[in-house]
C-alpha cells in the first residue's frame, strides 16, 4: 500500500501538533493569569532594559558564532559519504580527506588571521593591515 | 563508476589548487604582491591547459577526441564551454593586474582579493561547463558569493558597504526566483539535465506551469546580467565598488549570467523558443534602450559605464529575440551572443584599466574633473579613445565586429521577430555614440580644470602590470578588429555542438 508508506510521518505530524497543542492548552488552563504590563510585552530575547546599556560587549562573540557555523555545516556532508561510506570505497574516502583537507586550510587561515586569539590587545598588535585610508571620491 | 577524464577537468582543478594556494601565500609570505603572483601564475597555467584541451586533435599526448561528457552529462567540455571558460580567465588575469596597483595604494588586505578573484574565475569556469541545474546554480553561487565579497571590498567607504549590501540582496532575489522556476521545471519534466529537459519539453502535460517556470528561470538569469527591468541595482554596485571589482562584475559576473541564459535557452528550451524568444526580445528592446538613454545623463564615469554594460547587455539579448521566429537558424543566434561576449568582454576591461587610472591619478570620477585629459596624458587618452570607440562600434575596433555579427544573426532568421529587433538596435547604436564621444570631447577638447595642477598629473606614472593589461586588451581590441575572423572562428567553434543536437 501507498498510504502506509506515509503512516509514519502521519503520526509523526500528529503527535507534534498534539503535543503543541496540549502545551499551549494546559498552560493556558494550568498558570495563574496575574497580567503585569512587562509580562505581556513581546518575549524577543533576555529581558528588556530599563535603561541604555552603558557597557559595550566584544563582538567576537559573533565571531566565533560564524566560525561554529562554519565548521558545523561540514559535518552534514560528512554524514552523507558516511552512511554510504562502503560504496563510495577509495574515491570517497580521498574526497573527504580533500575536503577535510580544504577545511584545515580554512582553520589554519582563520588562525593565523587571529580570529581565535581571545586577546584583543595582541591581535591588534600582530595585525598587518590597517583600515583602508579615506577613499578616493571622499577625498575628492 | 567511470573512469573521471581528468584532462577534460584540469582547468578547473589547477583553478581550485590556485585558490587554496593563493590564501596560503598570502599567510606565510610578507611581501603583499606574492599572492598576486600565485594567482596570475595559477590562471596562466589554467589558460594553457584549456588551450591544450581546445588544441585537442592536434596533440600526440591527448588520446580523447571530440566532447567530453563527464559525471553522466552534467559536466561537458565542448566548443561553447572552453571558448567561455578561456574568456572568463583571461578576464580574471586581466582583473587581477589592473587590481596590483590599486590596491597598493590601499594598504589593506590584499591576499584575500585575489582568492577571490580566482574562487570566482573558477565558478564561472564552472558554470560554462555544467550542463544540469544543480552544478550550474551552485558554480553561479560561486561567482556571485564572491563578488558580494568583493563589492564591499573598501571597508570604511559607506557606499562600498551599500554596494555589497545591495549586491547581496538582489542576488539572493535572483537565486530565489531561479531556484522557484527549476523546481517547476524538475517537478514537470522529472530531470534537471538540461538534454533531458529539451527531450521532455514537448510532452509537458502542464504548459502553462512550464512556461512559467522558464520565465522565472529567465528572470533569475536577467537580474544577474543586469537587463532592464532588472537593473536598477547596476548602477549603484558598480559605483560603489572598488572599481577592479566593478570591471569584474561588469564581465566576468555578468558574462555568467549570460552562459546561464545561453545554457538554458538552447540546451535545456531549444524546443519553446516561443516561450523565451518574446521575453527575452522585450528585455533586450527595453535594455539597449533605457541604458543608452540613461546613460547619456551621466555625469561620472563609472556610472556611465554601467548603463553603457546595461545597454551591451540588451546588444547581446538581441539575437536571443531573433531566435523567437519560426525556423530561425538556432546555431546562428547563438554563436552571434558568444561572439559578442567575447568582445564586449575585451574591450570593456580595457576601458576600465584606463579608467581606473585616470580616476586615482585625478582623484574623482566625476567627468568634469576629467576635461583636458589630452593635455596632461595623451597615451592614455588615446586608449580611452580606442575603447570607447570600440565599445561604440565604430571600425576598425573590435566592437564593430561585434554589432555587425549581432545585426547579421537578427536579420539572418529572415522575420520580422529579427528586423523589429535590428532597427532597435540599429537606433540604439546611434543614441550610444552620444555618451561614448562625450567622454572623448571632454578628454581631448575641454580644459583642465584650474584647481588640478598639471605638472603633478603628468609626473604621475602608470603602474606596470596596468599598463600591460591595457596593452593586452588594446592589442586584442585592434586584432580582432582588423582580424573579424578571429572573433567568428571562435563563435563558430562554440555553436558547432549545438549541429550535433540538431538544431
Amino acid at each position: 500500500m501507498e498510504f502506509a508508506d506515509y503512516l509514519p510521518i502521519a503520526l509523526m505530524s500528529i503527535l507534534g501538533i498534539g503535543f503543541a497543542g496540549v502545551s499551549i492548552f494546559l498552560s493556558k488552563k494550568l498558570a495563574p493569569h496575574n497580567p503585569t504590563p512587562e509580562k505581556l510585552a513581546p518575549y524577543e530575547c533576555g529581558i528588556v532594559p530599563l535603561q541604555d546599556p552603558v557597557i559595550r560587549f566584544p563582538v567576537k562573540f559573533y565571531l566565533v558564532a560564524m566560525l561554529f557555523v562554519i565548521f558545523d555545516v561540514e559535518i552534514v556532508f560528512l554524514f552523507l559519504w558516511a552512511v554510504r561510506m562502503d560504496q563510495f570505497g577509495w574515491v570517497g574516502i580521498g574526497a573527504v580527506v580533500l575536503f577535510m583537507l580544504m577545511l584545515i586550510e580554512t582553520l589554519g587561515y582563520v588562525w593565523k588571521r587571529g580570529a581565535l586569539d581571545w586577546n584583543v590587545a595582541r591581535r591588534a598588535r600582530n595585525r598587518r593591515v590597517v583600515a583602508p585610508v579615506a577613499t578616493l571620491d571622499e577625498a575628492a | 563508476m567511470d573512469a573521471i577524464d581528468y584532462h577534460a577537468l584540469l582547468p578547473e582543478i589547477i583553478l581550485a589548487v590556485t585558490v587554496l594556494a593563493t590564501l596560503l601565500v598570502d599567510l606565510f609570505t610578507s611581501r603583499k604582491s606574492f599572492a598576486a603572483i600565485t594567482a596570475m601564475i595559477g590562471m596562466f597555467a589554467s589558460f594553457v591547459a584549456i588551450l591544450t584541451l581546445a588544441f585537442c586533435d592536434n596533440l600526440t599526448f591527448c588520446t580523447s577526441t571530440g566532447d567530453r561528457v563527464l559525471f553522466g552529462g552534467s559536466f561537458v567540455v565542448d566548443g561553447y564551454a572552453i571558448v567561455l571558460q578561456g574568456l572568463f580567465i583571461f578576464a580574471g588575469f586581466i582583473v587581477v593586474l589592473m587590481s596590483v596597483g590599486y590596491l597598493e595604494t590601499d594598504r589593506y588586505y590584499e591576499g584575500e582579493f585575489y582568492f577571490l578573484i580566482v574562487s570566482a574565475v573558477l565558478g564561472a569556469a564552472v558554470m560554462a561547463s555544467s550542463r544540469d541545474f544543480i552544478s550550474m546554480i551552485v558554480a553561479l553561487e560561486i561567482v556571485s558569493g564572491s563578488g558580494f565579497l568583493l563589492a564591499g571590498w573598501r571597508k570604511g567607504d559607506a557606499r562600498s558597504n551599500e554596494a555589497s549590501l545591495k549586491f547581496f540582496i538582489i542576488g539572493v532575489l535572483a537565486l530565489a526566483l531561479l531556484l522557484f522556476g527549476v523546481s517547476l521545471i524538475y517537478g514537470l519534466t522529472g530531470t534537471q539535465v538540461f538534454s533531458e529537459i529539451a527531450a521532455a519539453s514537448s510532452s509537458v502535460e502542464d504548459i502553462a506551469l512550464f512556461n512559467l517556470g522558464a520565465i522565472f528561470v529567465l528572470l533569475g538569469f536577467g537580474f544577474k546580467v543586469s537587463a532592464v527591468p532588472f537593473h536598477f541595482w547596476t548602477p549603484d554596485v558598480y559605483e560603489g565598488s572598488p572599481p577592479p571589482v566593478t570591471a569584474w562584475l561588469s564581465v566576468g559576473s555578468k558574462g555568467a549570467g549570460f552562459v546561464g541564459l545561453l545554457s538554458v535557452c538552447y540546451l535545456a528550451l531549444p524546443s519553446v523558443t516561443e516561450i523565451w524568444g518574446p521575453v527575452l526580445w522585450l528585455v533586450a528592446a527595453l535594455s539597449m534602450t533605457i541604458g543608452n538613454i540613461v546613460a547619456i545623463k551621466q555625469t561620472n564615469v563609472i556610472r556611465l559605464l554601467g548603463y553603457s554594460s546595461i545597454a551591451q547587455a540588451g546588444f547581446m539579448l538581441a539575437p536571443f529575440g531573433a531566435a523567437a521566429a519560426t525556423g530561425a537558424d538556432l546555431s546562428q543566434t547563438f554563436s552571434a551572443t558568444v561572439t559578442y561576449l567575447v568582445i564586449y568582454a575585451v574591450m570593456n576591461l580595457g576601458a576600465f584599466a584606463v579608467v581606473i587610472i585616470v580616476g586615482t591619478r585625478v582623484g574623482s570620477y566625476e567627468l568634469e574633473r576629467w576635461s583636458g585629459l589630452n593635455t596632461w596624458a595623451p597615451g592614455l587618452a588615446l586608449s580611452l579613445a580606442a575603447f570607447f570607440m570600440s565599445l561604440a562600434g565604430i571600425p576598425p575596433l573590435a566592437g564593430w565586429f561585434a554589432k555587425f555579427v549581432m545585426f547579421s544573426a537578427t536579420i539572418g532568421v529572415g522575420s520580422w521577430w529579427g528586423y523589429s529587433i535590428a532597427i532597435v538596435a540599429a537606433l540604439n547604436a546611434v543614441i550610444a555614440l552620444v555618451y561614448y564621444l562625450k567622454v572623448l570631447k571632454s578628454a581631448f577638447f575641454d580644459t583642465v580644470p584650474a584647481d588640478l595642477d598639471v605638472a603633478t598629473l603628468e609626473a604621475g606614472t602608470v603602474p606596470g602590470p596596468t599598463s600591460f593589461a591595457i596593452g593586452l586588451t588594446a592589442a586584442a581590441v585592434l586584432v580582432l578588429g582588423i582580424f573579424p575572423g578571429l572573433a567568428a572562428n571562435l563563435g563558430d567553434f562554440s555553436s558547432d555542438f549545438l549541429a550535433t543536437l540538431g538544431l
